[in-house]
């Protein structure tokens, strides 16, 4: 019941903070914040499993759902209420929250017009995407994957900067268009599962063993691929993401980029790869070949940017890729990265739009050109800063060097030119994260400044408290991987085996030998 | 003819007595809000009497004569109507009180306020018409001769070519609104009387073979292999093509916006829901009752213009400025949704998910022309220079009216097919239907004309909630409060568009069935079995 909870607690959260407006200025934020903290107290009731899952107690000892609410909802389409919560979901839950009140403290000073409203929209995202994480019956999968939308777009369309509805509009008409792909194969997938077993269902458990013809496995796969994939971003289909993300509000961006592309990675480990072993399995190849251009090509125009904001939003593309090569290496190692990339990417880049936020708060301009010399202005916000590009390079001892290290440790076997390209990679992310902290942090005051005449001030506790946390989370998840690795071996031992299973059995002989990370420091 | 057949007949009895009391008592008393009341009155009874009817056809259905057959369906059919008129009548009520029916365009020209009043208006015999229309339809959902299948499309258009050109009664009145309701009538009863000599042709080249014009009487002399089958393929096409102009199929489309644009907005609604929903509702129970569906042309057919209309009505509804164009152009899309499902009629679940569909249909369009008419009464009554049928009319509505533009923003959401409302339910069934069927071609237009037909609805959706900057200039001497004129000191201004109770009352009650057979679609799943 917890995870309905959960939702619950949002969805009524959001109705409440849009009505507090009217009593005090401040109640929606305060209302969201207390909504937010609620969820988290209720996921301690979990501290029992996560506890056991860290202590190493094998994989058979634990049920693979540490919670299961099913209840019927159209008895005529088969469609129940199905959502449950194993590890992987509950450290997807948990970082959607922990960013979530990030989001709500980042904009406590930045919004100031319809708070209320903002904060509506704000709570039916954040439940939308705990939807995501827990819907287990694919019709209620798809449900969320759309409730999480539209008030998306209402942050992007009435809190964003400049260009905001063009952003917006190409937002929704990728995610819908792709989705609308997904729901077709959903259907299809369905009804070909009813064909073969008599039985119409859309719990994917089920549906596992739908027994489909490898032809027809392979388009609905596609279908589900190109969904996910448009969320990931993966190269061809990111075009919306720069913009979106750039003309978002601060919070907005953080949801979007820390925990709105995970829903895709999420798409493709929970749903993906288990429904349609085969079909990913021959697509793997192509699929990492998508991952490693993707990280070369957003490294390439993230270096290329001069709007902070959209510098960051490009090393989100990069980042993702390694998600992909890692989901797509299909063994447990790399989906063990994967995993763990999806929850440093989230921390840092949540803390870097943060920071985005906060300048041009201060200045009014993300132009990379019109800054310099902040250090000197502001010496707590840039070292923060730079702890947080570092974090993005991928420096040893956070958590996403950790990441990457085992996506391409685990990727390597499976596809040698991919990982030796995503590797490069790595080089391109320094580039580009310490030439934005040159930019804007060191080198010269910039004359625009000199003339304004307020003092660029540092950061507040307000503004520092949870950056400072993140930065924490990241060292400990470089220092103590296990927290995350133990959490999601059993759901990525379950996922690598069946993928396993299906492989030709020459490159299982290359994956097979990979061991979990079970036992890691 | 037996007391049970007599009975199941009493609510099209019904109907027809309200018609002719209403008649009298216009004859002899005119008031307005006595007959929008009448009206209502009537609708409820007729609503209560086809409930009482329900029991009756536990089991089967009961044939009236030879020429109407009452069905659990057809009584479903009957409500929608029904429901849907009372809507309509109470949009027109709206209208014809603020000048709106009559003069549908109002570009900003000084209008002595109350002029119309001088005038007769002949506002009572709207409703008439209005009944005399949805009698037709209740009459054409419920054939089974193509006989009773002529009379009741004939009732329902003839009422209707009056209802589109009423504005044009006032001879020297505004003279665009009179031109563009003169254009938009007489372009529907040329097109329609088109469409009925197609329609007729087609009937009797059905005649010639067979000798029947009862379905189950032609269904059973096709089965018995009398005639040619070729000439019943030919004659089903030609009935299809009369069909697809009264569906507006592309490309028998081109009245559409037109007419659409010239109406009086509830007569719109009317024509875009009512209209079309009884001519998909017998072409269902046609093609089902003479086979049809097994037959290969006029499916064929029916799919090429099902593919046409997604495509041109999608195409063409991105450049609309007029939000009533706009919405013509986007139920040519929904009709050509629609036909997917109708393909896998034959089936038990092609025929629900065309119901389904239809209900969704109907529901959404009647909210969106609902919003359309009362925020065009609304910009009439304030007196706003700028045409309110202009989609930078909504323009911040959603800060000035949030509820207003909370409820247009589902109607359209449901539109698009986005989960939470009954619009997404219909698309479901949509795939789900064509997925069973295998038609992968039209589905993947289907998936195509969608994707394109979220930009537009949510073009207006955007602009609705788009931060106001000044929208609509007051006519300042008029000494009434704007709706839009919001400077940027003070944003949020507490002048919404204003809108009649009972019009709110329509506006919720929408609403609150699209989102409620939107959650819970098997309420109404369980109607439709």
């Amino acid at each position: 019941m917890i995870q309905i909870s959960i939702i619950s607690i949002l969805f009524a959260g959001g109705v409440l903070a849009w009505l507090s407006e009217q009593f005090r200025p401040d109640g929606s934020r305060w209302v969201s914040l207390a909504s937010i903290v609620a969820c988290l107290l209720l996921l301690m009731n979990f501290n029992g499993n996560v506890s056991a899952a860290l202590s190493g107690t094998s994989v058979a000892a634990q049920a693979q759902w540490w919670e299961l609410v099913s209840a019927e909802w159209i008895p005529r389409f088969g469609v129940n209420l199905i959502l449950g919560l194993d590890g992987l979901s509950y450290l997807l839950i948990l970082l959607t929250l922990l960013l979530g009140i990030a989001g709500v403290l980042a904009s406590w000073k930045e919004i100031h017009d319809r708070v209320g409203f903002f904060h509506f929209n704000y709570l039916w995202t954040l439940a939308g995407i705990v939807g995501v994480f827990t819907a287990l019956d694919l019709f209620l999968f798809f449900f969320f994957w759309e409730v999480m939308l539209i008030p998306m777009l209402f942050l992007i369309a009435i809190w964003g900067h400049g260009n905001r509805i063009y952003a917006a509009i190409k937002f929704f008409i990728f995610t819908q268009a792709s989705s609308l792909l997904m729901l077709f194969a959903i259907v299809a997938l369905v009804y070909f599962n009813y064909q073969n077993t008599g039985v119409v269902t859309f719990d994917y458990r089920q549906l596992l063993d739908h027994g489909l013809a490898p032809t027809t496995a392979f388009w609905l796969m596609l279908g589900f691929f190109i969904a996910f994939a448009v969320k990931l971003p993966a190269v061809p289909l990111h075009t919306w993401l720069p913009d979106a993300h750039t003309q978002a509000p601060t919070a907005g961006s953080i949801i979007l980029a820390a925990i709105l592309l995970k829903t895709g990675a999420y798409g493709l480990i929970r749903f993906m790869l288990p429904i349609f072993p085969e079909a990913s399995a021959a697509f793997a190849p192509v699929a990492m070949a998508i991952g490693a251009i993707s990280i070369l090509y957003g490294a390439k125009l993230a270096f290329a940017q001069s709007d902070m904001k959209r510098l960051v939003a490009y090393s989100s593309v990069s980042h993702m890729g390694f998600v992909l090569l890692g989901i797509f290496a299909l063994n447990t190692l790399a989906i063990q990265g994967a995993i763990m990339q999806m929850i440093a990417h989230g921390l840092s880049t949540a803390g870097l739009f943060a920071l985005v936020g906060m300048i041009q708060e201060r200045i009014h301009t993300r132009e990379m050109d019109r800054m310099g010399g902040l250090w000197i202005k502001a010496p707590r916000m840039a070292a923060i800063a730079l702890f947080f590009a570092v974090a993005s390079l991928g420096l040893p001892g956070l958590g996403n060097f950790i990441a990457e290290f085992t996506v391409l440790l685990g990727a390597f076997p499976t596809n040698r030119l991919a990982t030796v390209l995503a590797a490069i990679g790595l080089i391109g992310a320094a580039v580009y994260a310490l030439i934005m902290m040159q930019k804007v942090f060191f080198g010269k005051t910039r004359d625009q400044q000199a003339d304004e005449p307020q003092a660029f001030a540092d950061v507040t506790p307000r503004e520092s408290v949870p950056l400072l946390a993140m930065a924490l989370l990241l060292v400990a998840l470089g220092l103590l991987p296990k927290l995350v690795f133990n959490l999601s071996a059993p759901s990525a031992e379950t996922i690598a085996q069946a993928a396993q299973s299906v492989l030709p059995s020459s490159r299982l002989a290359d994956t097979g030998a990979t061991p979990a990370l079970r036992q890691w420091p | 003819m037996n007391a049970e057949a007599l009975q199941a007949l009493t609510p099209i009895l019904t109907l027809s007595g309200v018609i002719i009391l209403l008649m009298l008592i216009v004859a002899f008393l005119r008031n307005h809000r006595l007959t929008l009341g009448l009206t209502l009155l009537g609708i409820a009874v007729t609503v209560w009497s086809t409930l009482n009817v329900s029991p009756l056809l536990e089991t089967d259905p009961i044939a009236v004569t030879g020429l109407l057959v009452v069905s659990r369906e057809s009584l479903l059919f009957y409500l929608l109507f029904l429901l849907s008129a009372a809507v309509v009548s109470i949009l027109a009520f709206h209208s014809f009180e603020q000048g709106t029916a009559i003069q549908p365009e109002d570009s900003g020209e000084k209008r002595n306020k109350g002029d119309f009043h001088t005038r007769p208006t002949f506002q009572e015999e709207f409703y008439l018409l209005l009944l005399i229309s949805l009698l037709g339809a209740i009459v054409l959902v419920s054939a089974s001769h193509f006989a009773t299948l002529f009379l009741g499309l004939e009732l329902m258009g003839l009422a209707l070519y009056a209802l589109i050109a009423f504005p044009a009664i006032h001879a020297n009145r505004n003279s665009r609104s009179k031109d563009q309701a003169l254009e938009a009538g007489f372009k529907y009863l040329v097109l329609s009387a088109l469409a009925t000599a197609f329609l007729l042709f087609g009937i009797a080249l059905i005649y010639a073979q067979y000798g029947q014009l009862q379905f189950a009487a032609i269904n059973a002399a096709a089965a018995a292999g009398q005639g040619t089958p070729v000439l019943l393929a030919i004659g089903l096409v030609l009935l299809l093509i009369g069909i697809a102009f009264k569906l507006s199929l592309a490309p028998f489309h081109f009245w559409t916006p037109d007419v659409y644009q010239g109406a009086p907005t509830p007569a719109t609604a009317y024509v875009a829901t009512v209209s079309k929903g009884a001519v998909i509702a017998i072409t269902l129970k046609l093609f089902s009752d003479i086979g049809a569906f097994e037959m290969r042309a006029p499916m064929q057919v029916f799919a090429v213009l099902a593919v046409t209309s997604m495509l041109a009505g999608n195409l063409l509804a991105l450049q609309q400025e007029n939000i009533k164009r706009l919405l013509a152009y986007s139920s040519i899309a929904h009709i050509g949704y629609l036909i997917v499902a109708f393909l896998v009629g034959r089936q038990e679940f092609g025929r629900e998910a065309v119901i389904y569909y239809l209900v969704a249909y109907i529901v959404t369009t009647l909210g969106a022309f609902a919003v359309v008419s009362l925020t065009a009464d609304y910009a009439r009554r304030a007196n706003t220079q700028s045409s309110p049928y202009r989609i930078s009319f909504y323009k911040g509505m959603f800060w000035r009216s949030p509820w207003l533009a909370t409820s247009f923003t589902m109607m359209l959401l449901s539109l698009a097919g986005i989960p939470l409302t009954i619009g997404f339910i219909g698309k479901f069934y949509i795939f789900a239907a064509g997925v069973q069927a295998g038609y992968w071609a039209l589905l993947s237009a289907v998936i195509l004309g969608s994707a394109i037909g979220l930009y537009y609805y949510l073009r207006i959706i955007v602009m609705m909630v788009q931060r106001p900057g000044a929208v609509v200039h007051d006519d300042a001497s008029s000494g009434e409060v704007s709706p839009g004129e919001v400077s940027p000191s003070a944003k949020l201004t507490h002048e919404g568009v204003s809108i009649a109770i009972s019009g709110q009352m329509v506006l919720a009650v929408l609403t609150v069935a699209l989102l409620a057979f939107g959650i819970f679609p098997q309420i109404l799943i369980n109607w439709i079995q």
